[in-house]
């Protein structure tokens, strides 16, 4: 019985494979043409609704604050600059930690599309020991706030990598639907009358929560606190980022997460609790996507409204996130650069109208974040290249 | 007495504990929720030491369920339980409810049926609910409204068919990716013609269809006025299942499904089978999506499916990939939507949370009864290459 | 043109990526033959059929039916050219009923509904015309492997084969079934099909066949009458050289039982009986080998042991532990190896390089870990050691695994299993897809193994493999341990047994 030999994408391989298969057959070279691929395509719809791609490209840019690095800059222009990169660094912090929420996720083979959920769960939770505790020393305040976040967020994770490891429970339903309770739970603890709403005298009919106090506050490093600054959450997110690489490549449990991404049936016979890791993982995302939740309030939030949780939207751009960076630690960074200056270069204030409406501006963010994830689901760039790369062994072969 | 069924009657007990405290029943000592609750977790338990797991387990939280909500309507007015629990009312907004869901899993059986995931299901609804009220709109016909919308969300099926059946993607992914250029597309165009204004109020709307039966105590009531969708909602179902298991072409769409090279040595195509089970999936979900917008709530709203299209997923596995236990699952959450719709009437605050409760349904039904859930063979992978 | 042959292959070569599945290959079916198409596994058989069957598309070379080229580029376009194919891995759907399956794509309507009662009369029709009793109305899941077979040829006729290809069709089936088959298939021949017949047994070859052309390595050696042939030139055309039968082994010095399997049971993934109530003991210094057709309960056995699976009944002891209930981890710190029969799913994580593969069972141990963190040197020169002494080649302890031959990939899954100091060897399939100095060397192995007193489960499809290798050896059928046999009985003595044969 002659069979074919493994071909590059073998039928039933996981998602840990196939990005380890893009990552060696493409490189750094995929993602980068993915990107502009995505670009070019929302360029064609800008195009076909009636206004100038390249304008608006432009103005998109001008509005990251990435021109901040260009030496020629006026300094008027710089000062803009620096403020708009002070927004797109600020929002590079949850993207960073929610593109590390699902890439570890992927490195299992699980698909944590809860990045949302967990996040908000977290920031809810950071308010809370944020808003009270007055009087408790700063530095102590900030961490407990953070843990807490973190810790709620792997709860509220680690119930998905439960019931996945318990019942075998689809995560991508059991993820979604823990979305929407929090957001709903979320909306319901800040409403009129709950627990959670504030206890201001002159704002009693605002769904709103207390306000985290000074002390627990993240301080600002660079720029004005008033016009919302650079907090020090980046380096958190930074170190995230460095926890997420040693504890995947230089530990244990790193070790057994991959082998059971990449193969579940040799991982298992081998004597590796597949289910303990399903468990464990989810809260690590959870974690990580709380921490998220936790900076953004600790650091330039302060408050959580009814009507944030029912618009938040940036923790799904961690998958695109993720998949860009092929779930690697320094592609999720750039990936997190990448998808923070666009939100910010399209942001209301940012974007000057007369080019491009912002609310437009938004939604072609979302195409391009669709189009990426897209492209990166099969790669057809790759698969081409491998394809490539075979036939010019066989032709070397049959010489 | 088989532990099965055993199972079975621990899931109807707890169901029961529930419906003995509301109208018209409405018995107000908690006794009775108390003990047919307990009866309810203790004969779950004992399915489960019967060798039934899944089953028993459902039991358990169907007791607990009811046990909850039994005990708080028996806390509540009598006046306060007869304004919600109407059961016309609330039979009727069920069905209203569901409908997106139906359509949803439906298209999902589809597609799943013939080999290919289809999680791409809330963005191929979306689609459909814009562009049905655009549709509608710049044709001020419903009907071409609705052809649009089937359009689009076909369409859309057939970018997921390109991707998972011809470019072998991951099929998670590339219907993630779908609901996220969905999201994207429709608010664009939304913001694009609508801008701030949003939809028109006279957005041509799906009709109703009006019964003659207002004379039948609740069945008037519930089938009386409801849209032309739900009816063919409805009909789809059977239409569905006529297809699927008494049609050569369901045979073959199924065949792929289940072992494509069987389907492929009998001389059937499987890739033009998959694109075209997908393409009617994503047409069969926007159609759940064009209800959304000009059936029911006659407006679109950026994202304002929610959610759905992964509940009618759920339904679809829920019910074993089949057309009736699936409309008996969207029937499930459709009534958990309805109720959490008039509960307002007496608690504001409370209402938000029951907001929730239609995806805590569908967490712990897929979770609880799957078990033995079988999907078709193929499911979710690529063909191989030749 | 009436004297043509019914089919001819003209000069098929057929690559996937740089192994050559078919070289140059010519072959030629007269009508109303039965022609025998004889080989080793991936000597380029059953893909020779698969490019007929449209399949596969060939490189080069001419397919001619009936002195016509054709070509065929489906499955769909064989069948309408009359060619039909029964599989040796079966093309059917298991949760649709045999009539389904036999009239899927050529369905009987009765408007736009499916006539079922009409397509159950068809295959009594056929059923009886041809002398192949089959259920139309049984879920093909539920029937035997015999009957499954049936219905694949009935499917084949039904769409009005005239050359119909079988590809190791006795594989599945008891002696006289497959004497049944053989009337069938003459049968057949009388009303003017041809017949291709793929196999690699030799005495089936020359009872049922009028020619026989053999393939070696992708390359067509020759074509042969049976008559006057014998079983021992076909095998030499087969295999081209001397077959050394038997490994040499020393003494053997036993000692006590290191495995022992008391009245154990187990279900398969669908919760039907695959294990039925085993007892087997393997001694400290000895091989049992484990033989049987495919499917017939040894990867649930297997499974069991490794702790994959629970067993339903019984209890399994190794060297005084029980394990019955254990899971992998706790199997394997009892002193268990597992060589998996498949080395791509079980045995190795073709994304990990060899060195991450050789630490899968020890990652955790202080040799190569430290409160939670990895040692990659550690790792890496634990590696290094290894690849040499198991003289695996193609690759660094940094090379990905999934990179190197089937045969080097093998050794490094014995390397782990062995250099873990097991006291019994679980080998499945030990051998499979590899080469001949590959072969050998893990023969080598298993024996050293042997003698060094540990205690050896060979389990395998391979007759050879299991009677060059095993102290005893016992039979496995339909989950059943139906016969001990010493290694030295004939072939027929265990095929008898493997079929289900000589009991009572």
């Amino acid at each position: 019985m002659s069979a074919p030999p493994e071909e590059e994408l073998p039928p039933n391989i996981t998602v840990a494979t196939r990005m380890a298969t893009f990552f060696r057959g493409g490189g750094i070279i995929a993602p980068l043409i993915t990107v502009l691929v995505a670009f070019l395509a929302g360029g064609l719809v800008v195009l076909a609704t009636g206004h100038n791609p390249i304008e608006t490209y432009s103005a998109i840019f001008k509005g990251t604050g990435f021109n901040w690095i260009f030496p020629w800059l006026s300094e008027d222009d710089r000062i803009i600059a620096a403020l708009n990169l002070q927004q797109t660094l600020i929002l590079t912090t949850p993207l960073i930690l929610t593109g590390l929420a699902v890439a570890f996720a992927f490195r299992c083979g699980l698909f944590n599309i809860g990045g949302q959920g967990q996040y908000i769960i977290g920031s809810i939770f950071a308010v809370w020991v944020g808003s009270s505790f007055e009087g408790m020393p700063a530095l102590l305040h900030v961490l407990v706030a953070m843990l807490a976040g973190i810790a709620m967020g792997a709860v509220w994770a680690g119930i998905a990598g439960l019931l996945k490891a318990l019942a075998g429970t689809n995560e991508v339903i059991s993820t979604i639907m823990l979305n929407w309770i929090a957001i709903w739970t979320g909306v319901w603890v800040f409403n009129l009358g709950s627990p959670l709403q504030n206890d201001n005298s002159d704002q009693v009919d605002v769904p709103v929560s207390n306000d985290v106090v000074e002390g627990a506050k993240l301080p600002v490093f660079w720029g004005d606190p008033q016009l919302q600054g650079l907090h020090l959450g980046i380096f958190v997110a930074l170190a995230a980022l460095v926890v997420f690489w040693v504890l995947l490549n230089r530990t244990t449990l790193g070790y057994e997460v991959r082998a059971v991404g990449f193969n579940p049936d040799a991982a298992e016979a081998s004597g590796i609790n597949v289910r303990r890791n399903y468990i464990l993982v989810m809260a690590i995302c959870g974690a990580f996507a709380g921490l998220g939740g936790a900076l953004d309030l600790l650091g330039w939030q302060f408050r959580i409204a009814t009507n944030d949780i029912q618009t938040h939207t940036l923790a799904f751009f961690g998958i695109a996130v993720a998949l860009l960076g092929r779930n690697t630690a320094i592609g999720t960074l750039l990936g997190a650069l990448l998808f923070a200056g666009l939100i910010t270069g399209t942001s209301v204030r940012n974007l000057d109208p007369t080019v491009f409406e912002p609310q437009l501006a938004t939604n072609l963010t979302y195409m391009i974040q669709g189009l990426v994830v897209l492209l990166i689901s099969t790669d057809v760039l790759v698969v081409w290249l491998l394809g490539r790369r075979r036939k010019r062994r066989t032709a070397a072969v049959a010489a | 007495m088989t532990p099965k069924r055993i199972g079975w009657g621990a899931v109807a007990l707890g169901f029961l504990a529930f419906f003995v405290a509301v109208p018209p029943l409405t018995v107000r000592s908690p006794i009775v929720v108390i003990v047919l609750a307990v009866a309810a977790m203790a004969a779950g338990s004992y399915a489960i030491t019967a060798g039934e797991k899944r089953l028993g387990w459902g039991g358990i939280i169907a007791g607990l369920i009811g046990l909850a909500g039994g005990y708080a309507a028996t806390q509540s007015g009598v006046e306060n339980l007869e304004r919600v629990v109407v059961w016309g009312a609330l039979g009727a907004a069920t069905l209203r409810y569901a409908t997106p869901l139906i359509f949803g899993s439906l298209g999902g059986l589809f597609s799943e049926r013939s080999g290919v995931i289809n999680i791409g299901l809330e963005g191929m609804m979306l689609m459909g609910a814009f562009f049905g009220a655009w549709g509608a709109d710049v044709t001020s016909s419903w009907l071409l409204g609705l052809v649009i919308a089937i359009a689009a969300g076909a369409a859309f099926g057939l970018i997921h068919a390109l991707f998972a059946v011809t470019f072998r993607a991951d099929q998670i992914v590339s219907g993630t990716a779908l609901n996220l250029l969905a999201v994207g597309i429709t608010g664009y165009l939304f913001v694009e013609i609508y801008g701030d204004l949003g939809t028109p109020d006279d957005l041509p709307s799906v009709p109703n269809v009006s019964l003659p039966i207002d004379w039948l105590p609740l069945l008037g009531d519930i089938f009386g006025e409801l849209n032309l969708l739900v009816w063919l909602a409805l009909a789809a179902v059977l239409m569905t299942w006529v297809f699927m298991f008494r049609t050569p072409m369901g045979l073959r769409l199924r065949s792929a499904g289940e072992n494509p090279l069987a389907a492929e040595t009998a001389g059937l195509n499987v890739v033009r089978t998959r694109y075209l089970a997908v393409m009617t999936s994503g047409g069969l979900a926007a159609m759940g999506g064009a209800f959304l917008s000009i059936g029911f709530l006659h407006t679109f709203t950026q994202n304002m499916t929610a959610g759905r299209g992964f509940i009618a997923l759920a339904a679809l596995i829920f019910g074993r990939w089949r057309p009736g236990l699936a409309l008996a699952a969207t029937l499930l959450f459709g009534f958990g939507s309805a109720l959490a719709q008039r509960l307002p009437v007496f608690s504001p605050s409370g209402a938000v949370l029951f907001q929730a409760l239609p995806y805590v349904l569908t967490l712990i039904a897929v979770t609880g009864l799957i078990g033995r859930s079988i999907p078709p063979l193929s499911l979710g992978r690529p063909l191989p290459r030749s | 043109m009436a004297d043509a042959p019914a089919l001819e292959l003209r000069g098929i070569t057929k690559r996937f990526g740089t192994l050559v599945a078919n070289h140059a290959v010519d072959f030629e079916l007269r009508r109303g033959e039965i022609h025998a198409l004889l080989g080793e596994n991936g000597a380029g058989k059953s893909t020779l059929m698969n490019v007929l069957y449209g399949l596969h598309q060939p490189d080069e070379g001419q397919i001619l039916l009936n002195g016509e080229p054709v070509t065929i580029d489906s499955p769909r376009r064989a069948i309408g050219l009359g060619i039909g194919m029964v599989h040796q891995h079966f093309m059917l759907v298991p949760v649709m009923t045999v009539a389904e399956n036999l009239v899927l794509g050529a369905e009987p309507r009765s408007g736009p509904l499916l006539d079922y009662k009409a397509a159950a009369a068809r295959v009594r029709e056929l059923s009886s015309k041809f002398g192949l009793a089959v259920d139309p109305d049984a879920k093909v899941q539920d029937i035997g492997v015999g009957t499954q077979q049936r219905v694949e040829i009935l499917r084949a006729l039904f769409r009005g084969a005239q050359v119909l290809v079988l590809d190791e069709p006795t594989a599945v089936l008891t002696p006289q079934e497959a004497q049944d088959l053989f009337v069938v298939l003459r049968r057949l021949t009388e009303e003017g099909t041809s017949i291709v017949f793929i196999s690699h047994k030799l005495n089936e070859v020359l009872d049922i066949a009028d020619r026989v052309t053999v393939l070696r390595r992708g390359e067509k050696i020759d074509t042969v009458p049976t008559e006057g042939a014998t079983e021992r030139s076909l095998a030499g055309l087969m295999v081209g050289r001397e077959v050394l039968l038997r490994v040499e082994k020393p003494e053997q010095k036993v000692g006590e039982p290191l495995l022992e399997l008391e009245h154990v049971s187990a279900t398969d993934d669908r919760g039907l009986p695959a294990v039925n109530d085993v007892s087997l003991q393997v001694r400290a210094g000895e091989i049992v080998g484990l033989a049987g057709i495919d499917a017939n309960g040894q990867s649930e056995l297997i499974e069991a042991i490794m702790g994959l699976r629970t067993p339903t009944e019984g209890k399994i002891t190794v060297a005084g532990h029980d394990v019955t209930h254990a899971g992998p981890r706790e199997t394997l710190d009892a002193g268990v190896s597992h060589i998996a029969e498949d080395r791509h799913r079980r045995g190795l994580v073709l994304e990990f390089d060899l060195a991450e593969n050789l630490c899968l069972r020890e990652y955790k141990t202080p040799a190569f870990s430290s409160h939670g963190f990895l040692s990659p040197k550690k790792m890496v020169a634990r590696a290094r050691t290894l690849l040499k002494e198991f003289d695996v080649r193609g690759g660094e302890p940094e090379t990905r695994a999934g990179s190197l031959s089937g045969g080097n990939q093998q050794k490094v899954v014995i390397a782990r299993e062995l250099s873990a100091a097991p006291k019994v060897i679980i080998a499945a399939q030990p051998t499979r897809g590899l080469d001949v100095g590959a072969i050998e060397f893990v023969h080598r192995r298993l024996v050293e193994e042997r003698d060094a007193g540990k205690a050896v489960l060979l389990v395998s499809l391979e007759l050879e493999e299991i009677r060059s290798l095993s102290d005893r050896v016992l039979v496995i059928y339909e989950g059943r341990i139906v016969a001990e046999l010493p290694p030295e009985s004939s072939e027929e003595d265990f095929g008898v047994y493997m079929t289900g044969g000589g009991r009572g």
